[in-house]
């Protein structure tokens, strides 16, 4: 064994430079697919600040930049700010719902004992294999039944339970000692008291994954707004910034401004937070 | 017993909640309960307590996703009116018309066959790509954290975001794929304008839209691996290509099928890219994606019951395939 590792070769000045070789090919390889991946970024970045032109360059000239663009389409589009502040009241909603239900579910299922718990464990997994476009068409029916269009309950009303979001903090709630519940029962503690005290502090990681989850899919929701929105006020921000791209075709500078400060509430927390970003992401996927 | 609650009172106390000290008195009841043997009288407690406690996760379920789901199913076999009521029982005369293969020109399955064709760019594509910069992100050099940001920086944006930026990419106004107009011989400007073109021009945005997801997955995977298994190989010989042939890949295999259910999924699911992009059924329907023209024969043509009809297919068909995938192809793996 010790024979085979000590014949390799190379004398170490060699191996240094066939590493440094590697490392800078390495550098290039890196920055190559950087430039691709964050071209059409820079691309929005450099129609945005052209001033408005029918024939953009690629690159701008940087002498003339024109940054009031980010100004101006506010004030063209004043319900701009109105679509972040809908996409942010309807996300956080649909988020502290699905935290609400699906932990009062999980725990049901982790620590409770009741007749038809397979059944019913059964019942809330089959939603996930009911795909969104198999109810989209009676939902839609139902809610123009119920007036909800063009309202804030139709955007969050039908996304109030999460079928994922059970499984997710169930797995979570059944890794916590059994130990605690029965120290914490002899303890005079019910099931609700223990559930907010001791389980969702514990929980926090879960939850953290499920909100996050829950949230941006929430905000990139663009299918069931686009059906349940018609006035430009009630307008998420995915919808009205396609509205704005197809209503000012010739204006390209204002669109793309517009779609860059769309892009600021998601982009900040990905490059802050990235960690817990990906944590979340990757978590249910591997053990 | 007297003495015992005592003790717990004090304990309470130490707490100092009212609320405690109530269910206190609860679990005392509950254990004389038990005592006693009324188990069924406990049983039937817990079970209503279970109840309130999925209550209401199962009425949004029930209200939201089985109700239209089964209204979907029966109104698939009816004529419906303008509202979406059903007028006419017509059974299975429009999964018949749907799937019609004896008809040549059925635009349905045309549909169908462009959303296989959409998937199955996309997904190889992404899974291909997140394989290679996963690889490069693997590279322990200096800066390596800024590099894997960059890589994962697509999750940030939303679909219609991009599918905004890239509309103006593919616009012949800002000139960025003139050169693949010259390169390809269009007679036309615009390659969303061609209909050999547009669905490859959506397939490109869209991977690079799924990039970042592909990549984030792919990485984990790989960082999962042990590294005593690349020592070994190292030790027998092992170059780099052999390492990421007989190592990565069969240890990466249980995360490359997960992305490749999920992301075929999403591909047959693909609706805002083609909204954005096209804003209809492209040149001569060559982007008509089976999820697109579900879209158009309700929201359009206001035909509810034929909509469902196509919808239920989608279904089918997206529960086959991950049925398939986990079954046959998990098998394989497993099995070897």
């Amino acid at each position: 064994m010790s024979m085979l590792t000590q014949s390799t070769p190379h004398n170490p000045v060699q191996q240094t430079a066939s590493q440094q070789v590697k490392t800078a090919f390495t550098y290039i390889g890196l920055v190559l697919v950087s430039l691709v991946l964050l071209f059409p970024l820079f691309f929005a970045l450099s129609i945005a600040l052209q001033g408005q032109t029918i024939a953009p360059r690629l690159i701008p000239d940087l002498g003339s930049l024109d940054f009031s663009v980010f100004g101006t389409v506010l004030v063209q589009q004043p319900d701009l700010v109105r679509w972040i502040i809908n996409s942010f009241v309807v996300s956080s909603l649909v988020t502290i719902g699905v935290l609400f239900t699906s932990a009062l579910a999980a725990y049901a299922f982790s620590y409770l004992e009741f007749w038809g718990k397979q059944v019913f464990f059964v019942i809330i997994l089959g939603t996930l294999m009911i795909p969104f476009e198999a109810t989209i068409i009676p939902n839609f029916l139902l809610i123009l039944h119920l007036n909800w269009n063009d309202s804030y309950q139709g955007l969050v009303v039908p996304f109030l339970a999460s079928g994922f979001g059970i499984f997710l903090l169930r797995q979570y709630f059944l890794s916590i000692p059994r130990e605690l519940q029965e120290a914490a029962k002899l303890d005079g503690c019910g099931h609700l008291r223990y559930l907010w005290s001791f389980i969702l502090p514990l929980a926090r990681p879960a939850l953290a994954t499920v909100a996050l989850y829950t949230f941006l899919s929430t905000w990139n929701q663009f299918y069931w707004p686009l059906l349940v929105t018609d006035s430009s006020q009630w307008r998420t921000t995915q919808i009205g910034i396609t509205i704005f791209h197809s209503n000012e075709v010739q204006i390209l500078n204002t669109q793309m401004a517009a779609t860059l400060i769309i892009l600021i509430p998601t982009l900040l927390p990905l490059i802050f937070g990235q960690r817990q970003l990906i944590r979340g992401l990757t978590a249910g996927i591997l053990k | 017993m007297e003495q015992s609650s005592h003790v717990h009172y004090q304990n309470v106390d130490l707490t100092s909640s009212e609320s405690m000290a109530v269910e206190d008195l609860s679990v005392e009841v509950d254990r004389r309960a038990s005592k006693s043997g009324n188990t069924l009288n406990k049983k039937l407690r817990e079970f209503a307590l279970a109840l309130l406690f999925l209550c209401p996760a199962l009425a949004v379920f029930a209200l939201f996703s089985y109700y239209p789901f089964f209204r979907a199913i029966f109104l698939s076999f009816n004529i419906t009116n303008e509202l979406g009521d059903p007028v006419k029982f017509v059974g299975l005369r429009y999964y018949q018309q749907i799937l019609d293969f004896s008809d040549p020109q059925n635009e349905y399955l045309r549909s169908l066959l462009t959303s296989c064709a959409f998937a199955l760019m996309v997904v190889a594509a992404e899974i291909i790509c997140g394989l290679g910069m996963a690889s490069l992100a693997m590279a322990k050099v200096r800066g390596i954290g800024v590099f894997r940001l960059i890589f994962t920086i697509s999750i940030a944006i939303s679909m219609a975001s991009s599918s905004v930026i890239w509309s103006l990419i593919y616009d012949p106004t800002t000139n960025v794929t003139n050169w693949l107009i010259n390169l390809l011989n269009l007679s036309q400007p615009g390659v969303l304008n061609n209909a050999e073109t547009a669905l490859a021009c959506v397939a490109v945005m869209t991977v690079w839209s799924g990039l970042g997801f592909n990549f984030v997955i792919t990485l984990a995977g790989m960082q999962a691996i042990p590294d005593e298994l690349y020592e070994s190989a190292a030790l027998d010989g092992a170059g780099g290509w052999n390492k990421f042939r007989y190592i990565t890949i069969p240890q990466l295999t249980p995360i490359l099928l997960f992305l490749l259910v999920i992301n075929t999924i999403q591909s047959f699911q693909a609706f805002t890219q083609f909204n954005v992009l096209m804003n209809g059924p492209g040149p001569n329907s060559a982007t008509n994606v089976f999820v697109f023209a579900i879209f158009r024969s309700f929201w359009i043509d206001h035909r509810y019951g034929f909509a469902s009809a196509m919808s239920i297919i989608l279904f089918i068909i997206l529960l086959i395939l991950s049925a398939m995938q986990f079954f046959v192809v998990g098998r394989r793996i497993y099995y070897r």
